[in-house]
């Protein structure tokens, strides 16, 4: 523009072409203002084509410039003769002019260019960087904000403020319903009654819930909006709904009312999401700290922080009783100052040698004064040591009652073993008495009558002396009954020895016996190799005796007498021979002393052998059983434990 | 009162009596004298009179009124002048116990009485063939 210094330029006619094509508005005013030329540009910009102007006054065709920059400068040119330039809004067109006036005697001449893009652009990154700096502020005051409704009227003001709105809510989450219930309102407040809920459809709701944002740039034609009437009435255009939180866990609602151009403009909404985002972090901060709160209250055990020079910096309701002060009190006192016994020294000990070792620790503790045990864990954190507090008085007292009910279960025991040891002498003097005065009778019964068969033979006939014999035979069964009864005692009261046995061995060596003491018997015998068990040799040997030796008595009328003796699973044992049986029907008085299945005629015998065999397999841990049928046979199976048993 | 007596320490007639017998039927004619109990056992055998004779052997029953048999040989091999007396045991008891203190306490022999009375008399006549007649006894004091 430089080359353009005098309006007498511009009337030269080879001049107006170029005029013509500059891209700026031009145009010339007299000294009486009256408008002496005017590009093509320049009524483009001020909507002025089809317009005459040439001839018109400045101010008459342009009215609206009167009271702006406009006519002010023009003037002021005019009286100065200094050209000027500034910047201007248009009432005119609603546009952003940069101006550029140059006067002469004879009038002005006015450059002009459309700014307003510039202006705008000027505009929203001013606007944008005072929001940025705002939301830096909300965010900056909105996590220390202790109060929710002081958070959300921060954040209300902020988006009535910098987004020029009329109107905007907040609704809180309520995750127990699982919908939203009134939180806050800012702007128009008072012209509207607040709703319990958003006034939303059920659907719009539940695509909020789910985290999904709601733009309605017509909100009086939108049914999702429930109380359009109310929106109608304050002349409100749009509505922007914006969930907080995610759809994990929704924490609140943000709804923005007003303009088309408020609330729909798309930089605007990144300020209203970012005031939601910080909001939805505060609303997490303050949730995490009240869930932390809430369990530190909850929990039955007194709780306190401290630091690390042992100043309280937390004491739950519990420990603020267990220290019967207030909770707010003890903040900042002394660990120290609650040393008044002798305990405490140790107590206060232990939280400094948990901050100095890293190391957590546990203790109880007797208050005489509160006569209660108390439970102590001190567990080291960064900056602190935190300690929990736990009164164990029951648990103690428990403790103690099991304690003493064991003491009284011991004495019990003892005394009881006492007495069975007494129970057990007595039944040894018994057996002795047995053994000892039982016999002598009979040994009188048994010599006193061979003394008379012997010196009186002559006085007494065949008939009596048959009687005397059957005294002296009778007197001889009575004293075997009497052995047989002693040795099922004996072996009852044996102390007892777990070690390996030969079964295999032990059963030959009972046949090999058998076959010595009665060599007229032809009896096949068959024993299985490898037969192992534990248990007391001498009863082992004692119940194979006995078991064999039935076998063998048994298939005595047996032309091909068999004994065999094996093993069909592990640890469990027969003795199988096919002699003459019994009948299953008394299978259950096989065990029982004294109990006879054959006539002392048919077989000898005390009754007392399988008695004893099967008090040799029980003090073993094992079982008996025997199966049979009269002239078939029998067969006993017995087990034994194929390990040392454990010592108790 | 010969110098040869055997000594029996046996409180049950009937024993004593068949034990006669059985000394007769096997022709054993060393006296039998009985003590009743363990006391009058004590003051023959313990007697302060250096004149009272020691029996070539004793036979002992262990179930005795008043001193037990154990106890009457415990004093008898604790005594010097009774404690070389051979000593035989001649009782009903098998019990385990009787036997082991028995021969711990030092006693020579230990013979259970059979019931079968010819048992008993074959078992007196071993007896006394072998302590009487075998066995070298120890020298006298005097």
């Amino acid at each position: 523009m430089a080359d353009i210094r005098t309006p007498d330029a511009i009337s030269s006619v080879p001049l107006g072409d170029v005029l013509e094509r500059i891209t700026d508005g031009i145009f010339a005013l007299d000294a009486d203002w009256r408008i002496v030329y005017i590009n093509s540009r320049a009524r483009e910009l001020l909507d002025a084509r089809d317009r005459r102007l040439l001839g018109e006054r400045y101010l008459d065709a342009f009215p609206k410039a009167r009271d702006a920059s406009f006519a002010r400068e023009y003037r002021a040119a005019m009286d100065d003769q200094h050209p000027r330039a500034f910047v201007e809004h248009s009432r005119t067109v609603d546009r952003w002019f940069e101006v550029q006036v140059y006067p002469s005697a004879n009038g002005l001449s006015i450059y002009f260019r459309d700014i307003t893009d510039r202006i705008e652009a000027e505009r929203e990154l001013a606007e944008r960087s005072q929001q940025q700096h705002a939301l830096i502020e909300f965010g900056r005051t909105a996590l220390g904000r202790i109060g929710t409704n002081r958070l959300m009227g921060d954040a209300l003001e902020l988006l009535l403020t910098y987004l020029d709105l009329p109107y905007a809510e907040i609704y809180l989450y309520d995750p127990t319903s699982k919908r939203y219930r009134f939180g806050e309102v800012a702007g128009l407040g008072d012209e509207v009654a607040p709703h319990e809920a958003p006034p939303l459809s059920g659907d719009a709701v539940d695509d909020l819930v789910a985290g999904h944002f709601i733009l309605s740039e017509d909100v009086r034609a939108d049914e999702r909006f429930t109380d359009r009437a109310t929106l109608i009435r304050l002349g409100i255009e749009s509505a922007y709904c914006l969930p907080v939180g995610t759809a994990e866990t929704p924490l609140a609602l943000v709804t923005l009312y007003g303009s088309r151009d408020a609330v729909a403009n798309a930089s605007r909404r990144r300020f209203a999401d970012g005031v939601a985002t910080t909001l939805g972090e505060a609303l997490r901060a303050k949730n995490a700290r009240q869930r932390n709160r809430e369990i530190l209250e909850s929990i039955n055990d007194a709780f306190v922080a401290c630091d690390a020079e042992l100043h309280i910096t937390y004491v739950n309701e519990r420990m603020a009783q267990f220290w019967q002060r207030p909770a707010d009190q003890l903040i900042g006192m002394s660990l120290e100052a609650f040393a008044r016994r002798a305990e405490d020294a140790d107590v206060i000990a232990s939280y400094r040698a948990a901050i100095v070792s890293g190391k957590s620790s546990a203790f109880e503790t007797f208050m005489v004064d509160r006569q209660r045990w108390f439970e102590t864990r001190v567990y080291p954190f960064a900056g602190g040591v935190a300690g929990y507090v736990r009164d164990i008085t029951r648990r103690k007292s428990a403790e103690l009652q099991i304690r003493e009910l064991n003491v009284e279960l011991e004495r019990r025991v003892r005394e009881r073993t006492h007495q069975l040891e007494l129970a057990n002498a007595d039944l040894e003097s018994f057996s002795y008495s047995v053994s000892h005065d039982l016999r002598a009778p009979l040994r009188a019964i048994d010599g006193f009558s061979q003394a008379l068969e012997e010196d009186y033979a002559a006085t007494l006939d065949g008939e009596g002396l048959r009687f005397l014999r059957r005294v002296r035979s009778a007197a001889r069964r009575m004293s075997e009954l009497i052995d047989a009864l002693l040795d099922l005692a004996r072996i009852a009261r044996r102390p007892m020895s777990f070690v390996p046995v030969d079964l295999s061995k032990v059963a030959q060596g009972v046949v090999e016996d058998l076959r010595r003491e009665d060599a007229t018997r032809d009896v096949r015998a068959f024993v299985q190799d490898g037969l192992h068990a534990y248990g007391e040799p001498a009863l082992i040997r004692a119940c194979l005796d006995n078991l064999i030796g039935n076998a063998w008595k048994f298939t005595r009328d047996v032309p091909a007498a068999e004994i065999h003796v094996g093993s069909d699973a592990p640890g469990a044992f027969f003795v199988r021979d096919n002699g003459a049986g019994f009948d299953m029907a008394y299978a259950n008085k096989l065990f029982g002393a004294f109990q006879r299945l054959h006539a002392p005629e048919e077989f000898e015998g005390t009754g007392v052998g399988l008695a004893t065999v099967a008090k040799i397999v029980q003090r073993h841990g094992g079982g008996i059983s025997g199966e049979g049928s009269v002239g078939q046979g029998a067969t006993f199976t017995f087990t034994l434990p194929m390990e040392a048993p454990q010592r108790q | 009162m010969s110098r040869q007596y055997v000594l029996l320490i046996e409180d049950n007639d009937d024993d004593i009596e068949l034990t006669r017998r059985a000394f007769a039927r096997n022709h054993i004619l060393n006296e039998l004298v009985v003590a009743r109990d363990g006391a009058e056992a004590s003051a023959l055998l313990f007697s302060e009179d250096r004149e009272q004779l020691l029996p070539q052997f004793i036979l002992l029953d262990l179930k005795l009124p008043k001193i037990s048999g154990l106890e009457l040989l415990k004093e008898i091999r604790a005594n010097p002048r009774t404690a070389l007396i051979p000593t035989v045991i001649l009782t009903s008891s098998k019990q385990d116990e009787d036997l082991i203190e028995g021969y711990r306490l030092g006693v020579n022999s230990y013979v259970r009485k059979p019931v079968d009375f010819n048992e008993f008399v074959e078992a007196v006549r071993q007896v006394g063939l072998y302590w009487l007649v075998i066995n070298q006894p120890p020298p006298a004091d005097d």
